[in-house]
C-alpha cells in the first residue's frame, strides 16, 4: 500500500518538475495588490525581509521566502532587490551557503556563522525558478552553486537514508548525544526536484522519500504529529533540549506537501485531525500529552487545515482566508504561499 | 578546489579563481590582478583593438550635474586609467543635460550606496521596457560595489575563502584607492594558509601604492600574519626620504620587539642577536618597562638569571608591577636567592595564578635551603598563612623539614600530616611524618604509618631499623636515625636538581594593587590558621621541657644536616659507598668524595676525605675542603675541631659568617650543657655580633643569666622574648620570680 502510494507521489513530483521546466509562469499567482501589502509591511528598502515578530531580525529563510513570493508575484525588481541584500549580507560562508541570521541591532550584523538548510533550499529554489523563467543565467548559476553546496555539505546518510542537516554546526551525531537531529519542516518538498535539475548528481529523490518516511514514522503522541526537532539516534523521538512540541516549525509541513503536489489523503488527514482546534483554529501541541500549548487564529495558520479540506474534499476556503491582510511576517508568508497554490492548482477553492 | 569547482564549475570565472588557488608560483596574484587591467598605477594598456573604445561618460555627467566634485574627480581618474587615450571634457559641468531621468535616479541611488535599490530600479525598468539596456558602466560598478560589501562582510566573520573567491572574480576592486579591500584580501590569504599569496599581496601594495600612512599600516598588518623572512621581503620595499631615513625604521624596532616577545614565549626559539640588541638599545634609550620586561623574560627563559634580574629590576624602576616582580622572583630563585624572591613577590602574590605559583615556589625554595638558614619571624609568619591558604603540600612538607632542621619534631610532624591531608599520596610527606614519630619515640604511630605505606615506600618501611653503617664518634642530643641526609634531599624536591618552582606561562597580568590591610603579624598567623592546623615553626620554641629545667637547644646539629647544592661542587654523583683510603685520591676526587659521604651521612669519613682535599693547590678547592670538613665536624658534634677546620683556609665572607655562626651557636649550647654559664654568654655575645639572636638562644641567654643569679638581666631578656608570645620565655620569667622569692636556683 505504502509502496504504491510513494511511487504515485514520486511520479507526481517528477511530472511537476517537468511542468516547471516546460511551462512559462509569466502569469503571477500572487496579485500585485497582495504582494504590495506584503512588501509594505515586511520588505525593507535595502532588500531584507523583516521578521517583525522576532526582534526585526532577518534570516536566510525569510530572504528565501521573499524571493519566492516576489517570483510568484512576478515582480523582478523586488526579486533583485531581495537577492542583492541576500548576496551581499548573507552569502558569506566559505562553503557557498548562507549565514542564517542577520541582526539589525548588532555590529557586525552577523554574530553566528552557522547556516540553516531550509533557508539555503528556499534561496536556491527561488533563484532556480526565477533564473529559468526569466531567462537569467546569473540567477541560475547562483542557484546551481547553492544546490551543489547543499548536497555537498548538508545531505548526509544515516541508516541507509538520505537526510538534511538543519545546520552544519550543532546537530550531528558528533555534536550531540541524541544526534543526528533533523527538522522535518526543513524538507521544502517542492524545492527538491528543482535541486535535482540544478545538481543532477546528488541523491535528491532519496531526500524526498526519506522525508516522507520520516513523516510516517514520527507521528508522535495521541495526536500523531511530528515535533519541530526530531532525534534520529534511535526510533524517531523529540530531540533533547527542545520542547517536545508540534509547533511553529512543523505547522507548515502539510502546506509544503500540498504545494509539492502530494495528495496522500491518509497523511494529510492525520495532520488536519492532529492540528485542528475549535472553529478552524490551529493548535500547537505538547506531543506526549496531546494537550494544546497555543491556539492560533491568524488566517495564515488557519488556511493550512482549510487547504487540506479543499484539496481532499473540495471544501471552499472561507472568505477571511481568501483575502490577504498582512499580520506578522511568518503567518502572512504562509498565507501567501497557500493562496498562490490555490490560485495556480485549485482555483475551485477560491 | 573541489568545493569551489563544484560551486562554480562551469563558469569562466571559476577557472580564473582556481588558477589563483592551485598554482603556487609567486607573482600569480599580481599577474592575475594585472591581467585584468584594473589598477590605475599599473594600467597596463590593455591590448585594445585599433578601434577607439566607446567611453561611457554617464556617471561623469551625473556627478558633474550633482556638483559632486569628489566623485567626479574619482570617475575621471578611473576612466583615464581604463582608457589612456581618453581626454576628459574640459568642463564637465557644461556637458549637455541628460534627459533620462530614470537613469539619473539610478545613479543617485548608486551614489547613495543604495545598491539593492539600484538593482530594483534596473529590473523594474527592464520589465516595463524590454528594449532598454542598462549602461554597462552602471552594472559593472554595481557588481563591484556589491562584491566589496560581500568581501568586507565575509572578512569580518572570517570566511576567508569567500573573500578570496569574490575578490578574484572582481579584480577591479583591488586598487590603491580602496586599500581596506586589499588588506582584507591579503589577510584572507594569510589566514587560509596561503602565506606566499599574502606576501605577494602586501608586496603588491608596497610596490604600487603611495600613501605613506597606508604603506606603514600595510607592513604593520602583515607583521602578525607573516613569518620573519617574508616580512624582510616587505621591508626591502622601503622608500627612503631625501635625508636617508627609511619609512619603516620605526617598524624595524617593533619587529625586533615582536621577535623578542616571541622568544619570550618559546624558550626554544632562536632569534637574531640583532633583535636582542635592538631591544636592549631601546630599553636603555626609552626606558619603557615593557622593553625591559621583554628582555627579562628573554633571559630568564634562556637560563641567564643574572641578566634577567638586571632587566626585571630596570622594569620595576620604570613601573613596578606584578609581572616585573614575578619575573624578578623567578630570576632570584634561579640564582638560589629564594629569600629575596619571597620578599619581592609578597605584595603581588595574589595578583593572579602565576604570581601565586611563583610566590609558593619562592616559599618552598626558601624553606628548602640547606643548611637551613633561620628565617626572620615576620617572614615566617607571613609565609605560613599563604601556605595554608593555598593548601600547597610541597611547601607544607618543606616546612616540616625546616622544623625538623631545628629539631622541632612535634611541629614538623604536624606539618607533614598537614601536607598529607592536602595530598594524601605524597610519599615524601609520609616519610617525614614517620620519621618524626620515630624521633618522638611514638612507636605506635610509626607502626601505623609503616603498615599503611610499607608497600609503596621502602624507606618508610626501614625507618627505625638499625643502620649498619652508622658512623662512629657520633654524639649529641639528637638521635641520629637510620636515615641519611641524602634521603631527605631526595624527599625534598628541588634540592639536588632544579629549584622547586614551575615556570609559569609568560603573561602580562593587569597591574593590580594589593591593598595592604594587614593586622599585626601574630593576628595573621592566628587568623589564617584553621583549627587543627599546626603552629608555624617558631625558632624560639624548643621542645616542651620542664618549666624549671633549662631548655636543651641543639642548634649546633641543625644547620648541617643537609648539604646544600649551592655549596657543593658539581660531580658529586660519583659513588662513594665503597670504602677506600682517601689519601690515594687526587685532591679534587677527595673533595667530591667528601661531599658524597656527607650526603650519605658518613661525616667521619667525609672529614678524612676533606683532609686529603685540603692538599689542593687551588684556593677555591681548599676553601671548599675546609668548609666541608668543618661541616663534617659540626655534624659529629665536634665544634672545637670544626673551628680548627674552618680556619684551615680563608672562607668567603658569607660562608665564614655562616660557619662562625654555627660554631658559636654550638659553643654556646655546649657550654650551657656543661654548666659554663659565663662562656655561654660570651659565645652568645660573639655570635650576636655577626648574626641576629634567635629566640631560642635568647631564652638560653636568659637561663644563663639566671644561673649566674643576674636576675635583672635574666628578667629583661625573658621579658623581651616573652613579648613575642614565647612560652619558654614566659616560663623563664616565672623561674626568675621563683628564684627571687625562694632562691631556688
Amino acid at each position: 500500500m505504502r509502496k504504491t502510494l510513494l511511487a504515485c507521489m514520486f511520479a507526481g513530483l517528477v511530472s511537476m518538475s517537468l511542468g516547471w521546466v516546460t511551462h512559462s509562469e509569466a502569469q503571477a499567482s500572487i496579485s500585485s495588490a497582495d504582494w504590495a501589502a506584503y512588501k509594505d509591511k515586511f520588505l525593507d528598502g535595502s532588500g531584507r525581509i523583516v521578521d517583525d515578530a522576532n526582534g526585526n531580525i532577518s534570516h536566510s529563510e525569510g530572504q528565501g521566502y521573499g524571493m519566492l513570493l516576489a517570483f510568484l508575484a512576478n515582480n523582478r525588481g523586488d526579486f533583485d532587490r531581495i537577492w542583492s541584500f541576500t548576496r551581499t549580507e548573507l552569502m558569506l560562508r566559505d562553503d557557498g551557503l548562507a549565514v542564517w541570521k542577520w541582526n539589525p541591532d548588532t555590529n557586525p550584523h552577523i554574530t553566528d556563522p552557522n547556516n540553516a538548510s531550509d533557508g539555503d533550499l528556499l534561496i536556491a529554489y527561488a533563484l532556480g525558478r526565477a533564473g529559468s523563467n526569466w531567462n537569467r543565467p546569473d540567477l541560475y548559476e547562483s542557484a546551481t552553486a547553492i544546490a551543489k553546496g547543499i548536497s555537498k555539505t548538508s545531505l548526509f546518510q544515516n541508516q541507509s537514508r538520505t537526510l538534511l542537516m538543519p545546520g552544519l554546526a550543532g546537530f550531528s551525531t558528533e555534536d550531540r548525544p541524541d544526534g543526528p537531529v533533523v527538522n522535518p519542516s526543513y524538507w521544502v518538498f517542492e524545492a527538491i526536484p528543482v535541486m535535482a535539475t540544478l545538481d543532477p548528481k546528488a541523491n535528491w529523490s532519496g531526500l524526498t522519500s526519506s522525508g516522507l518516511k520520516l513523516l510516517e514514522a514520527a507521528q508522535i503522541g495521541p495526536r500523531k504529529l511530528p515535533p519541530d526537532w526530531l532525534s534520529l539516534s534511535s526510533a524517531p523521538k523529540p530531540a533533547n533540549g527542545f520542547p517536545p512540541e508540534f509547533s511553529y516549525n512543523a505547522v507548515r509541513i502539510p502546506l509544503y506537501l500540498m504545494r509539492a503536489g502530494n495528495i496522500d489523503r491518509k497523511l494529510l488527514e492525520t495532520f488536519r485531525t492532529g492540528m485542528s482546534g475549535p472553529d478552524g483554529s490551529v493548535e500547537l501541541v505538547d506531543l506526549p500529552s496531546g494537550t494544546p500549548v497555543h491556539t492560533l487564529t491568524d488566517p495564515g495558520y488557519r488556511i493550512i487545515p482549510a487547504m487540506i479540506s479543499c484539496v481532499l474534499d473540495k471544501t471552499q476556503l472561507a472568505d477571511d482566508l481568501k483575502t490577504f491582510q498582512p499580520t506578522s511576517y511568518y503567518p502572512s508568508t504562509l498565507q501567501l504561499l497557500a493562496l498562490s497554490f490555490a490560485q495556480r492548482s485549485h482555483p475551485e477553492c477560491l | 578546489m573541489n568545493a569551489r569547482a563544484l560551486l562554480f564549475g562551469a563558469s569562466a570565472l571559476a577557472l580564473m579563481a582556481s588558477g589563483v588557488y592551485v598554482t603556487g608560483k609567486i607573482g600569480d596574484w599580481s599577474s592575475l590582478v594585472a591581467s585584468n587591467g584594473f589598477l590605475a598605477a599599473q594600467a597596463q594598456t590593455a591590448p585594445q583593438a585599433n578601434a577607439k573604445p566607446k567611453v561611457d561618460e554617464t556617471a561623469l555627467r551625473y556627478f558633474a550635474r550633482q556638483g559632486d566634485q569628489k566623485r567626479l574627480d574619482a570617475e575621471i581618474a578611473r576612466l583615464r586609467a581604463l582608457y589612456p587615450d581618453w581626454i576628459p571634457p574640459e568642463n564637465p559641468l557644461a556637458l549637455p543635460q541628460q534627459s533620462d531621468q530614470s537613469l539619473d535616479a539610478m545613479w543617485k541611488l548608486y551614489s547613495e550606496g543604495k545598491l539593492a535599490e539600484v538593482r530594483k530600479a534596473v529590473a523594474d525598468r527592464q520589465a516595463s521596457d524590454p528594449t532598454w539596456q542598462p549602461p554597462a558602466d552602471l552594472l559593472d560598478r554595481l557588481a563591484v560595489a556589491e562584491a566589496r560589501e560581500q568581501i568586507i562582510n565575509a572578512s569580518t566573520i572570517k570566511q576567508y575563502d569567500t573573500v578570496v573567491r569574490v575578490a578574484s572574480t572582481n579584480p577591479s576592486l583591488l586598487t590603491c584607492g580602496d586599500i581596506d579591500v586589499l588588506w582584507r584580501v591579503a589577510e584572507a590569504f594569510a589566514q587560509s594558509d596561503r602565506k606566499d599569496r599574502a606576501k605577494d599581496a602586501y608586496s603588491y601594495i608596497l610596490r604600487n601604492c603611495t600613501n605613506p600612512e597606508e604603506r606603514l599600516a600595510t607592513v604593520q598588518k602583515a607583521m602578525p600574519l607573516l613569518p620573519r623572512s617574508d616580512l624582510n621581503t616587505l621591508l626591502a620595499l622601503e622608500r627612503k626620504a631625501p635625508d636617508g631615513t627609511g619609512e619603516f625604521a620605526i617598524l624595524r624596532d617593533d619587529l625586533a620587539r615582536q621577535s623578542v616577545a616571541a622568544a619570550d614565549a618559546d624558550s626554544e626559539l632562536v632569534i637574531p642577536q640583532s633583535d636582542v640588541e635592538t631591544v636592549t638599545r631601546l630599553a636603555r634609550e626609552d626606558k619603557l618597562a615593557s622593553d625591559a620586561l621583554a628582555l627579562g623574560w628573554y633571559y630568564v627563559r634562556r637560563d641567564d638569571p643574572q641578566q634577567a634580574e638586571e632587566w626585571f629590576r630596570a622594569a620595576q624602576a620604570s613601573e613596578d608591577s606584578a609581572t616585573a616582580s614575578q619575573g624578578l622572583a623567578l630570576a632570584l630563585i634561579d640564582q638560589n636567592r629564594p629569600s629575596e624572591a619571597e620578599a619581592v613577590l609578597y605584595k603581588w602574590r595574589d595578583t593572579n595564578d602565576d604570581t601565586k605559583a611563583v610566590y609558593m615556589a619562592a616559599v618552598s625554595n626558601l624553606l628548602a635551603v640547606v643548611p637551613p638558614v633561620p628565617i626572620r619571624p615576620e617572614v615566617l609568619s607571613r609565609m605560613v598563612p599563604e601556605i595554608v591558604k593555598s593548601k600547597d603540600a610541597a611547601a607544607a612538607q618543606q616546612l616540616g623539614w625546616y622544623a625538623d632542621g631545628f629539631n622541632q619534631f612535634e611541629t614538623a610532624s604536624q606539618w607533614f600530616a598537614t601536607a598529607l591531608s592536602w595530598k594524601p599520596d605524597d610519599e615524601p610527606s609520609a616519610y617525614g611524618l614517620t620519621l618524626m614519630r620515630w624521633k618522638l619515640d611514638n612507636q605506635l604511630g610509626v607502626a601505623e604509618m609503616q603498615q599503611q605505606w610499607a608497600r609503596e615506600s621502602q624507606r618508610i618501611a626501614r625507618v627505625g631499623q638499625p643502620e649498619p653503617q652508622r658512623p662512629e664518634g657520633q654524639r649529641g642530643t639528637v638521635p641520629m636515625p637510620a636515615y641519611g641526609p641524602d634521603q631527605i634531599v631526595a624527599a625534598t624536591p628541588g634540592q639536588t636538581t632544579q629549584p622547586a618552582y614551575a615556570q609559569p606561562a609568560y603573561t602580562q597580568p593587569a597591574r593590580a594593587q594589593v591593598v595592604n590591610t594587614q593586622p599585626a603579624l601574630r593576628e595573621i598567623v592566628r587568623q589564617a590558621r584553621p583549627a587543627g592546623e599546626p603552629a608555624p615553626v617558631v625558632q624560639a620554641q624548643p621542645r616542651a621541657q620542664e618549666a624549671t629545667s633549662a631548655p636543651r637547644v641543639a642548634a649546633s646539629q641543625a644547620p648541617v644536616q643537609r648539604v646544600a647544592k649551592s655549596q657543593a661542587p658539581a660531580q658529586r654523583q660519583a659513588g662513594c659507598s665503597t670504602t677506600i683510603d682517601p689519601s690515594v685520591l687526587s685532591a679534587q676526587s677527595a673533595l667530591n668524595r667528601g661531599w658524597c659521604l656527607m650526603e650519605l651521612n658518613r661525616p667521619l669519613e667525609a672529614a678524612d676525605s676533606f683532609q686529603v682535599a685540603l692538599r689542593s693547590l687551588t684556593g677555591q678547592a681548599r676553601e671548599d675542603a675546609a668548609y666541608g670538613q668543618s661541616l663534617a665536624y659540626l655534624r659529629l658534634g665536634l665544634s672545637d675541631k670544626a673551628a680548627v677546620a674552618a680556619a684551615k683556609a680563608p672562607q668567603q665572607k658569607a660562608r665564614s659568617v655562616e660557619l662562625n655562626t654555627a660554631l658559636l651557636t654550638a659553643q654556646a649550647t655546649g657550654a650551657f650543657e656543661q654548666g659554663r654559664w659565663t662562656e655561654t654568654i660570651m659565645a652568645l655575645d660573639q655570635r650576636a655580633q655577626i648574626a641576629p639572636e634567635r629566640m631560642d638562644l635568647m631564652v638560653l641567654r636568659g637561663y644563663a643569666f639566671l644561673k649566674l643569679r643576674r636576675f635583672n638581666d635574666a628578667e629583661r631578656i625573658f621579658r623581651a622574648a616573652a613579648g613575642t608570645g614565647n612560652r619558654d620565655a614566659q616560663r623563664g620569667l616565672a623561674a626568675v620570680k621563683d628564684a627571687r622569692e625562694g632562691g631556688v636556683n
